[in-house]
């Protein structure tokens, strides 16, 4: 069976990539630091595939049909359609069916309905990470779009549902398949609302905490109550959620926190030390 | 205030640059397209963020003012203006 041997989170931002040449060096070079130190230690765990989560800025999915949760089970991936991720290269991505379905059927069969997708096109949310962690090569990617820009969204105490499902899945994969979790998102940030470009280190400070001291329940409670007044980008926390409850809640690490005026958003970048196969079973 | 569909799709579909550089040429022409209330046609046309903001998601508000050529200062100023 195969095993979780990574779960780590990343904040976004479409100008970490349209506006990188504008930063100063330190800003860069912190920055950068930061996605490589992910990169690094998914690359140390030697992943044959990442269960990537994510939102979907409006790339896939429109008013007409909405899911709450999508798994890409296609082969194949579509790259980021923003020009400004022209630089990532990759018109499209390589995705693990068989992971996906396997996904998919495990959450059919344990009480989820997620929608599914055989050509997702993953945008910044998923690709800026990926970038700027420099992963060479990059393993195929399993994507978990969930839905965290536009109301009504899932619950943090579902969102923690599916990560011990992702976790429960990972267990019952058949092969000897080593398995990485990617939770991209957050922290707090607001995008097109009057408070656009507001920050809150407070609130990016107690949901770090709560990762590091946290159960789901903890976790959910606090978010539930401080997401609200996060920005709308905050929302993307759920991502971070899932890769906790995948994690088991164990062994949370900050590896930095910035507030970045610049891009708009807390940025925060972590790792979890996933528990073992036995306790997602 | 309810979610205005049409005015979505417009900022949506403005999302394909292609799409976006007509519509910079010729704004007419592309709203036409669209079945707006001739309230929001006008708001569209006099890039009256205020009228617009509480008919859309406001990652497609910032996207479509973008795409429209409004730069980034002069949203924030006008976004701001509305808290």
């Amino acid at each position: 069976m195969a095993e979780l041997v990574a779960v780590v989170a990343a904040s976004h931002a479409p100008l970490l990539a349209r506006d990188w040449d504008l930063f100063d060096e330190p800003l860069k070079a912190r920055v950068g630091a930061a996605y490589r130190t992910l990169g690094a230690h998914l690359a140390a765990a030697r992943p044959d595939a990442i269960v990537a989560i994510g939102p979907d800025h409006w790339t896939n999915f429109f008013l007409d049909n909405l899911p709450s949760a999508c798994v890409g089970v296609g082969a194949v991936h579509g790259g980021p359609p923003e020009p400004f991720m022209a630089g990532f290269g990759r018109e499209t991505l390589a995705g693990d069916a068989a992971l996906g379905s396997h996904l998919v059927a495990t959450a059919l069969a344990t009480g989820f309905e997620p929608s599914i997708s055989h050509r997702l096109k993953l945008d910044h949310g998923f690709c800026l990470p990926l970038w700027r962690m420099e992963l060479d090569p990059l393993p195929p990617i399993v994507p978990l779009v969930l839905n965290c820009l536009e109301p009504p969204m899932p619950s943090i105490a579902r969102c923690a549902a599916w990560g011990r499902l992702l976790a429960r899945a990972i267990a019952t994969f058949p092969g000897p398949a080593r398995i990485a979790i990617l939770a991209s998102g957050g922290l707090s940030h607001s995008i097109g609302e009057p408070s656009m470009g507001t920050i809150d280190p407070a609130f990016d400070a107690a949901c770090i905490a709560a990762f590091e001291t946290g159960g789901d329940e903890a976790v959910a409670t606090f978010l539930e109550e401080a997401l609200p007044a996060a920005g709308n980008g905050g929302h993307e926390v759920r991502t971070w959620a899932v890769a906790h409850a995948a994690a088991g809640g164990n062994g949370f690490r900050l590896v930095d926190y910035l507030a970045i005026p610049q891009v708009y958003v807390g940025c925060a970048w972590a790792t979890w030390t996933p528990t073992t196969k036995d306790d997602a079973l | 205030m309810n979610t205005d569909y049409a005015l979505s799709k417009l900022f949506f579909d403005l999302q394909n640059p292609a799409a976006a550089a007509a519509y910079r040429a010729d704004r007419a022409a592309v709203l036409a397209r669209y079945e707006l209330e001739p309230e929001v046609r006008r708001a569209v046309l006099a890039d009256d963020v205020a009228t617009l903001a509480p008919r859309v998601n406001p990652y497609l508000l910032r996207y479509y003012c973008s795409a429209a050529g409004m730069s980034d200062a002069d949203f924030l100023a006008q976004i701001r203006r509305l808290g």
